[in-house]
C-alpha cells in the first residue's frame, strides 16, 4: 500500500490546472481526481464546478462528464498506477471467477492470463471500446455468478479476520494458562518443598529416601498433565479450522448456469455447473407414458359377437372382469413387435455378443457375464 | 403403456441367445475336437448342448453363505464371478418329493413371470440355472432391507405420510407395470414387499401369478392371503381382473398408516363380515349381480360407508389420501380404481412430497433377505391364517 | 414404436430369435456334438461287450463288422424332419387326448359357431380343457428343446408328452399328472410323462413364455370388425382418417379370393383361413424363431386375403407412394412410415413364403417314406446311455440336496453316466418297444 506520506510531501509549488492557484498560496489545498478521466483538480475547483450537478471536466480537450461525487484523493503520486489500479480493481471485480469453477488448473490459469491481457488493453487504450463492450457483455449475463463470488470473497474476508482473531484470542488464553499453571505449579512447588523439609526435619533418616521419591514422582504427574493439556487445545483448534473450511468451501452451488449462457465462449474452460434446478414435480409413473401407443388408437368398445355372451353375463360382471383389459391385451399382440425386424436385429445382437470369442475359452462364462453386465 | 424396454434389464437380457452362446462354445470345441475343453471345471468336454449352455450361465455365478432356508427353498448369498462385490441372491428349489408333478407350479410361475418382466419395482431374475440332484436355481436380485412388515411391525420405527406415499408410489408402479404385461400378482401384501439396498421397494413372490384378461376362461378365486383378499374372490368369482390385484394395495396402504392390518379375519366367513363392518355390506345396488356369485354370504347389513368415514378412520393420510384409500376399497370390482388411475390420483402431487430413496426408514434389525425367501413356499410363519394361499391344492387350479 | 419395444423386452425375442444362418448353424453344432456323443457311446458300449461275456447281444451295434466302422448318424435336415412329425404327432396327442376332468375345472364355453371357430383345438363340441394356445406352446418347446437337443440324444416321444403337460402347467391349464397320464393313449405311465420335465426345462433355459399370433389374430379381426361398422378411430400416426374414411375404404378394396355375401362375412372367413394357418403352418416351421407374431399373423392374413390384409396394413403404415407425385413431395413427406412399410412387406412375404411352403408330413406319402428311413436310422444311432430317462430323475431325487459352495456337480454326473451305462445294458436287452421304430409303423397304420 502506498502510503498517503507520498502525497502529504506534497512540493510547495503545485499548481491547480483549473484556477492556477498554487499550494504556495494556499497551503491547505488538496488535490482531487476523478477516474473518468484522472485530471487533478483543486477541492475548491471540484465545489465550484460540480456541486451543482454533473459538468464537462474543465481542463482543455477533455470532454469527460464528471460527477462531484466520483472525485477522491490520489492514493499513488503517479497517475497512471492510480488508473491501472482502478482498472484491474474493476475488472477483477467482474472477472471474479475462481479456480474451482473451471475444469483444470490449465484453464484457470488461461483465464488469468485473459484478464491481464484486458486489464493491459484497458490501460494501455488498446482495443478499448471492443473490450469494454465484453466487459459489459460478460458482466450481464453472469450477474448472479458474479455476485455470488463476490459474496464469497467477503465472506472469506470477514472469516479469515474472525480466524485471524480467533488465533489471536487462542494465542492470549494459552499464554495465560501457561502463565497460571507456571505460578501454580511454582506455588506448589514451593509448599511441597515446605512440605518435605517439615517431613525430613520430623521423621526419620529411613523415611527420607521413600519420601524425596514421592516428591520426584509428583512433578512428573504434573508435566504430563501438561502436556495433554496442551495436545488438547490443539486438537480444538485443528477442530475449529475444519470447521471453518468446510463452512467456506461450498462455493459451487450458488453459481448460475455460465456454461450454457452465451457469454460462456468469453471464458473457455469453465466446469460445467450443474445449478440445483427447481425438484421437478413427482412423476408417479417415472418416466413411462401411461397409454402410449403407435399401431393404434384403443376403443372403449369393439362390435364383436364372439364376446356379447360375456357382456351380458351378470356373475361375469360382478367379479369384474374387464373387457377393456382383454381389448388392450389382443390389440398390444396384435402389433407388439410389427416393426422388430428379427434378421437384422438378431444379427447385430449377435455380432455384439461375438466379440467376446477371442477371449480365451477357459474365461468364457466370465466373459459372457461380462458382456451382460456392460449392456445391462 | 411406455414400458421402457431399455430399463435395467437383468444380466440375462444378454445372456446371448444361444446363438450366441453356442458361437464362444463353438469356437471352444472346433479348436479341439474330442479334446478337453481348456475350462478346467469342466472334465467332460462332450457335454450336451444344452448343458454346456446351462454351464455357462452357472459359472457366472458364485454361490456363498446360506441366507436362510424353508421347505421348499435354501436361500444363498452370491455374486457375479468376475465381479466379487456384486451381489445376487441364489434361490434354490428343493425338489419336493411329495410332490410327483414335477416342478411345482409356485416355482413354474415365478420363474415364467419373471423372466418376461423387468422393472425397477419388480424383483430382478438374473438367470436361472439348474445345479446337481436336478435343482432349480434362481439368480435374484439382492433385497437386504427386508419388507415392509417389518418396517409396519418395528416400533422403533417411525414413518409418516411422506414415506407411506413414496412406498405406495413404489408398490402402484411395480403393480401397474404388471398389469400392463397381463399379469396378475395375486398375493400382494407387505411381507412380499421386499426393500433393496437403496430403499426401493420391489415386488416379488410370484407364486401365485397368471396372465389374465382371456374371455370365458376360469380363474381360481382361492389366491391371496386372506386379510388382502377383495370380496369377489372371498365371494367365489371366476373371472376377475387386475381390481383384486388393487383391492390388496388398498389393504396395504390401510395397514400403512394403521401399522396393524386393517382387516384380519380368521377364516373367510370372518374376513366378509369384516369387510361387511368396514365398508358397508355388498348388495345388489352397489354391486349389481354380486347376490350371483358362487359364494356369495352376508350376516348382517351395513349400509355403505361414505367419504367422511376413511377420512375420520384415516386422518393421517389427509382428505386427499383417503379419497384414494376409498378408491381402491371399492366392494365393486368395477368401481374400483385401476392401477393407472391410482397413479393418476391427485395424492401424489399434493403435500407432503413423497420422501426421497435416502431418507426412507431402514430396518432396524439384521433380518436377512433369505428369511423371507425361504418362509414362503407354503410354510406358516404367522399362524395358521397367514399364509392359507399357499396351502392350496393347485391340482383344483386352471 | 413403442409396441415393438414392448416386444424386445419378451424371452422370446431375446433368447429365442434368430436369423436363418444363426439357426442353421446351431443345429448343425448341435447335430456335430450328439453324433460324436453318440459314437463314443457306442465304442464305449462295444469295448464293454468286448470285455465282458459276450452274452450280451441282439442289439445290433454288437455285430462285428458294425464295429468296424462307424455309426451313421441323422443329419440336421433328418433331425428336423423327425421333430416336425413329433410335432404333428402333439397335435394329434392332444386333440385325442381325453382326461378325466373333475367338474371344477371345466371350462364353461359358448357352443356358438363362432366360439368354436375360435378354438382351433376344440373338438368334436366337448367341453374339453384345452385352449388355443396350449398345444402350440407345447410344440414350441419341442422346437426350441430340439435347438439344442438331438433326437438322438432324447427321443423325441419320451420328451413329447412331457412338452405337452408342462404347457398345460405353464399355462394355466393345469391338472394332476395322474390325471394326465390317464388320458394319454397306448401304455405311457405317469414317470413316463414326468421322467424328461427337468432337461425339458433346461433345454427351454428355463424360459416358460411363448408368445402366439393366436390372440393377435383376435386383436386384428375385433379392429377390423369396427372398422367395418364404421366406429374405428384412426391410428395415431394417420389422424387424416376418419371411422368413416376407414370403413369407405374397407368397403371399396377388391374382391376376395372366395366370394362372400358381406364384409363381414368376408372378415369372418378370412379369419378362419388365417388360424388354420396360424395353428398349423406357422407351428411347423421356423416362424416363431425367424418372425414375430403380429409379422406371422399378418402374413398369414396376407395369404388368406391379400386385399383385406393390404387394406389393414394401409391404415397402420400409411398407403404406398404416389410415383407421379415423387417429383413434388419425397417419399418421406408423402408417408412418414414409408421405410418401415416397405421393409415389414418384404419381411411379411417372405414369411408368407415360409408358411406356405409347409405341408403335412402325414398326407404326403414321399415324406412318409423319407420319415420311415430316418426312424430306421435313428433306431441305430440312439443314444444307448441316454435312453432311459426315468433314471436321469429319479437316481438324483433320492439323494439329499446338498450344495457345499460350489456350484458345479462334476462327480455326481459321472456317477450318474455310470448308473446309465449298467442300466442300459439291462434295457438292450428288453428292446423297449417304447422308444424303437414302432411308432412310426403304428402311424402309418393308423
Amino acid at each position: 500500500m502506498a502510503s498517503k506520506n507520498g502525497i502529504d510531501r506534497r512540493d510547495e509549488d503545485e499548481v491547480c490546472p483549473v484556477c492556477k492557484s498554487s499550494r504556495y498560496l494556499n497551503p491547505n489545498m488538496r488535490f482531487l481526481i476523478n477516474p473518468e478521466c484522472y485530471h487533478k483538480m483543486c477541492e475548491s475547483c471540484v465545489d465550484r464546478i460540480f456541486s451543482s450537478g454533473p459538468a464537462s471536466c474543465p481542463v482543455a480537450g477533455c470532454r469527460k462528464t464528471l460527477r462531484k461525487n466520483r472525485f477522491r484523493q490520489q492514493t499513488f503520486e503517479d497517475i497512471g498506477v492510480e488508473r491501472e489500479v482502478d482498472i484491474r480493481r474493476r475488472v477483477m471485480h467482474i472477472l471474479n471467477r475462481r479456480e474451482e469453477e473451471f475444469d483444470s488448473k490449465r484453464a484457470y490459469d488461461d483465464f488469468l492470463e485473459q484478464r491481464e491481457e484486458i486489464i493491459a488493453n484497458l490501460v494501455c487504450r488498446i482495443d478499448v471500446a471492443k473490450t469494454e463492450a465484453q466487459l459489459q457483455a460478460y458482466a450481464q449475463e453472469n450477474m448472479q455468478s458474479i455476485k455470488a463470488n463476490q459474496a464469497l470473497e467477503e465472506q472469506e474476508a470477514t472469516s479469515f479476520q474472525k480466524k485471524i482473531l480467533l488465533e489471536q484470542e487462542e494465542t492470549r488464553m494459552r499464554q495465560q494458562i501457561a502463565r497460571e499453571e507456571y505460578e501454580s505449579e511454582r506455588r506448589e512447588q514451593q509448599a511441597t518443598r515446605e512440605d518435605f523439609l517439615t517431613r525430613l526435619a520430623s521423621g526419620s533418616a529411613a523415611d527420607a529416601a521413600a519420601i524425596a521419591r514421592e516428591g520426584h514422582k509428583v512433578h512428573l504427574k504434573k508435566s504430563s498433565a501438561r502436556r495433554s493439556e496442551e495436545d488438547r487445545i490443539r486438537q480444538k483448534q485443528a477442530a475449529l479450522r475444519g470447521t471453518e473450511v468446510k463452512r467456506t468451501g461450498t462455493p459451487l452451488t450458488t453459481a448460475d448456469t455460465a456454461g450454457s449462457t452465451p457469454g460462456a465462449g468469453f471464458i473457455k474452460g469453465l466446469r460445467k455447473i450443474k445449478t440445483p434446478e427447481p425438484e421437478k414435480p413427482y412423476d408417479p409413473f417415472m418416466g413411462l407414458v401411461p397409454g402410449k401407443r403407435d399401431y393404434y388408437t384403443q376403443l372403449e368398445s369393439y362390435p364383436y359377437a364372439f364376446l356379447d355372451k360375456l357382456r351380458s353375463d351378470l356373475t361375469v360382471q360382478a367379479g369384474g372382469y374387464d373387457l377393456q383389459e382383454y381389448y388392450s391385451r389382443t390389440l398390444l399382440e396384435a402389433f407388439a413387435g410389427l416393426g422388430c425386424f428379427v434378421q437384422e436385429e438378431v444379427a447385430k445382437r449377435d455380432a455384439i455378443s461375438a466379440l467376446g470369442i477371442s477371449k480365451p475359452a477357459s474365461t468364457e462364462g466370465a466373459a459372457m457375464a461380462a458382456v451382460g453386465k456392460n449392456a445391462a | 403403456m411406455a414400458l421402457s424396454p431399455f430399463a435395467s434389464r437383468s444380466p440375462s437380457v444378454t445372456v446371448a441367445s444361444p446363438s450366441s452362446a453356442l458361437r464362444l462354445k463353438a469356437a471352444a470345441t472346433h479348436h479341439a475336437p474330442g479334446q478337453a475343453v481348456t475350462a478346467k471345471s469342466d472334465p467332460n468336454p462332450e457335454r450336451e448342448l444344452t448343458e454346456q449352455l446351462n454351464d455357462d450361465v452357472r459359472r457366472k455365478y458364485v454361490k456363498g453363505k446360506k441366507l436362510g432356508e424353508g421347505t421348499y427353498a435354501i436361500v444363498y448369498l452370491g455374486h457375479f464371478r468376475d465381479d466379487p462385490s456384486s451381489c445376487v441372491a441364489i434361490k434354490k428349489i428343493k425338489v419336493n418329493a411329495e410332490y410327483k408333478d414335477g416342478l411345482t407350479m409356485d416355482a413354474i410361475r415365478e420363474v415364467k413371470y419373471l423372466q418376461e418382466l423387468s422393472h425397477r419395482n419388480v424383483i430382478a431374475l438374473h438367470d436361472v440355472f439348474s445345479s446337481k440332484d436336478q435343482n432349480l436355481n434362481l439368480v435374484l436380485e439382492f433385497l437386504p432391507g427386508g419388507d415392509l412388515e417389518m418396517l409396519i411391525k418395528d416400533g422403533d420405527i417411525h414413518y409418516g405420510v411422506g414415506d407411506v406415499k413414496a412406498w405406495m408410489g413404489m408398490l402402484a408402479r411395480g403393480v401397474w407395470f404388471c398389469h400392463e404385461n397381463f399379469v396378475l400378482h395375486r398375493d400382494i401384501k407387505p411381507n412380499n414387499l421386499l426393500i433393496a439396498a437403496d430403499g426401493e421397494v420391489k415386488l416379488a413372490d410370484f407364486g401365485l401369478a397368471r396372465s389374465f384378461a382371456d374371455p370365458y376362461l376360469n380363474m381360481t378365486h382361492q389366491v391371496i392371503t386372506r386379510w388382502y383378499r377383495p370380496p369377489e374372490l372371498l365371494f367365489g368369482a371366476k373371472q376377475y381382473s387386475g381390481a383384486v390385484d388393487v383391492w390388496s394395495m388398498g389393504m396395504v396402504f390401510a395397514e400403512l398408516l394403521l401399522r396393524v392390518p386393517l382387516l384380519a379375519g380368521m377364516s373367510d366367513l370372518d374376513q366378509i363380515s369384516k369387510i361387511c363392518e368396514a365398508f358397508g355390506t355388498p348388495t345388489e345396488e352397489n354391486w349389481p349381480g354380486v347376490t350371483q356369485l358362487a359364494n356369495y354370504v352376508t350376516d348382517k347389513a351395513v349400509p355403505l360407508r361414505g367419504r367422511e368415514f376413511f377420512l375420520q378412520q384415516f386422518p393421517t393420510a389427509g382428505p386427499v389420501g383417503a379419497d384414494l384409500l376409498m378408491s381402491m376399497c371399492v366392494l365393486d370390482p368395477r368401481k374400483r380404481a385401476t392401477a393407472l388411475q391410482v397413479l393418476q390420483h391427485k395424492w401424489w402431487a399434493t403435500e407432503p412430497r413423497p420422501t426421497k430413496n435416502e431418507d426412507l426408514p431402514r430396518k432396524s434389525g439384521t433380518k436377512k433377505m433369505g428369511d423371507d425367501l425361504a418362509r414362503r413356499g407354503g410354510e406358516t410363519d404367522d399362524g395358521p391364517f397367514k399364509n392359507a394361499a399357499r396351502q392350496l391344492d393347485f391340482g383344483g387350479m386352471k | 414404436m413403442i409396441e415393438d419395444d414392448i416386444y424386445r423386452t419378451s424371452s422370446q425375442f431375446r433368447l429365442w430369435s434368430y436369423t436363418e444362418s444363426s439357426l442353421k448353424s446351431l443345429r448343425t453344432k448341435t447335430n456335430h456334438i450328439a453324433s460324436e456323443r453318440v459314437r463314443a457311446a457306442l465304442r464305449r458300449a462295444r469295448e464293454r461287450h468286448a470285455s465282458s461275456t459276450p452274452s450280451a447281444t441282439g442289439t445290433p451295434q454288437t455285430g462285428s463288422d458294425v464295429e468296424e466302422k462307424d455309426i451313421e448318424c441323422l443329419t440336421p435336415e433328418e433331425e428336423l424332419v423327425l421333430v416336425r412329425y413329433y410335432c404333428e404327432k402333439t397335435v394329434e396327442l392332444g386333440e385325442t387326448y381325453r382326461p378325466p376332468l373333475p367338474t371344477n375345472v371345466r371350462v364353461s364355453l359358448p357352443t356358438t359357431g363362432f366360439t368354436q371357430r375360435l378354438e382351433p383345438f376344440f373338438l368334436r363340441g366337448q367341453p374339453k380343457l384345452t385352449s388355443i394356445t396350449y398345444q402350440a406352446t407345447a410344440i414350441q418347446y419341442l422346437r426350441r428343446f430340439y435347438l439344442t437337443n438331438s433326437p438322438m440324444t432324447y427321443h423325441p416321444k419320451s420328451i413329447m408328452a412331457c412338452a405337452l403337460f408342462l404347457a398345460t402347467k405353464t399355462d394355466n391349464y393345469y391338472m394332476s399328472l395322474r390325471q394326465f397320464a390317464e388320458g394319454i393313449p397306448g401304455d405311457t405311465t405317469a414317470d413316463d410323462v414326468i421322467a424328461p420335465e427337468f432337461l425339458l426345462m433346461q433345454g427351454l433355459r428355463f424360459t416358460f413364455d411363448v408368445r402366439h399370433p393366436f390372440r393377435s389374430l383376435e386383436g386384428g379381426v375385433m379392429e377390423l370388425s369396427a372398422i367395418a361398422q364404421g366406429q374405428a378411430k384412426p391410428a395415431p400416426h394417420l389422424p387424416h382418417h376418419t371411422p368413416e374414411s376407414l370403413k369407405q375404404g374397407l368397403l371399396s378394396i377388391a374382391p376376395p379370393p372366395v366370394p362372400s355375401t358381406s364384409i363381414t362375412d368376408r372378415i369372418g372367413r378370412a379369419h378362419g383361413a388365417t388360424r388354420e394357418l396360424l395353428k398349423s403352418a406357422a407351428q411347423m416351421t421356423d416362424a416363431y424363431f425367424l418372425y414375430t407374431p403380429s409379422q406371422i399373423w399378418l402374413a398369414a392374413l396376407l395369404l388368406a386375403d391379400r386385399p383385406l390384409a393390404e387394406f389393414y396394413l394401409d391404415t397402420k403404415l400409411g398407403g404406398p407412394i404416389d410415383p407421379t407425385a415423387m417429383e413434388t413431395e419425397p417419399s418421406n413427406l408423402q408417408n412418414p412410415l414409408y421405410d418401415l412399410r416397405t421393409k415389414l412387406l418384404q419381411v411379411l412375404t417372405d414369411c408368407g413364403a415360409l408358411l406356405q411352403s409347409y405341408t403335412p408330413l402325414s398326407s404326403d406319402p414321399d415324406q412318409m417314406k423319407i420319415l420311415k428311413r430316418i426312424a430306421k436310422k435313428l433306431y441305430h444311432c440312439q443314444n444307448p446311455e441316454k435312453v432311459n430317462l426315468k433314471r436321469d430323475s429319479a437316481v438324483p431325487r433320492s439323494t439329499p440336496a446338498i450344495d457345499a459352495g460350489a456350484v458345479t456337480s462334476e462327480s455326481e454326473t459321472e456317477r450318474l453316466a455310470k448308473k446309465r451305462k449298467l442300466e442300459m445294458e439291462q434295457k438292450q436287452r428288453g428292446a423297449h418297444d417304447m422308444f424303437g421304430p414302432e411308432l412310426v409303423l403304428d402311424r402309418t397304420r393308423h
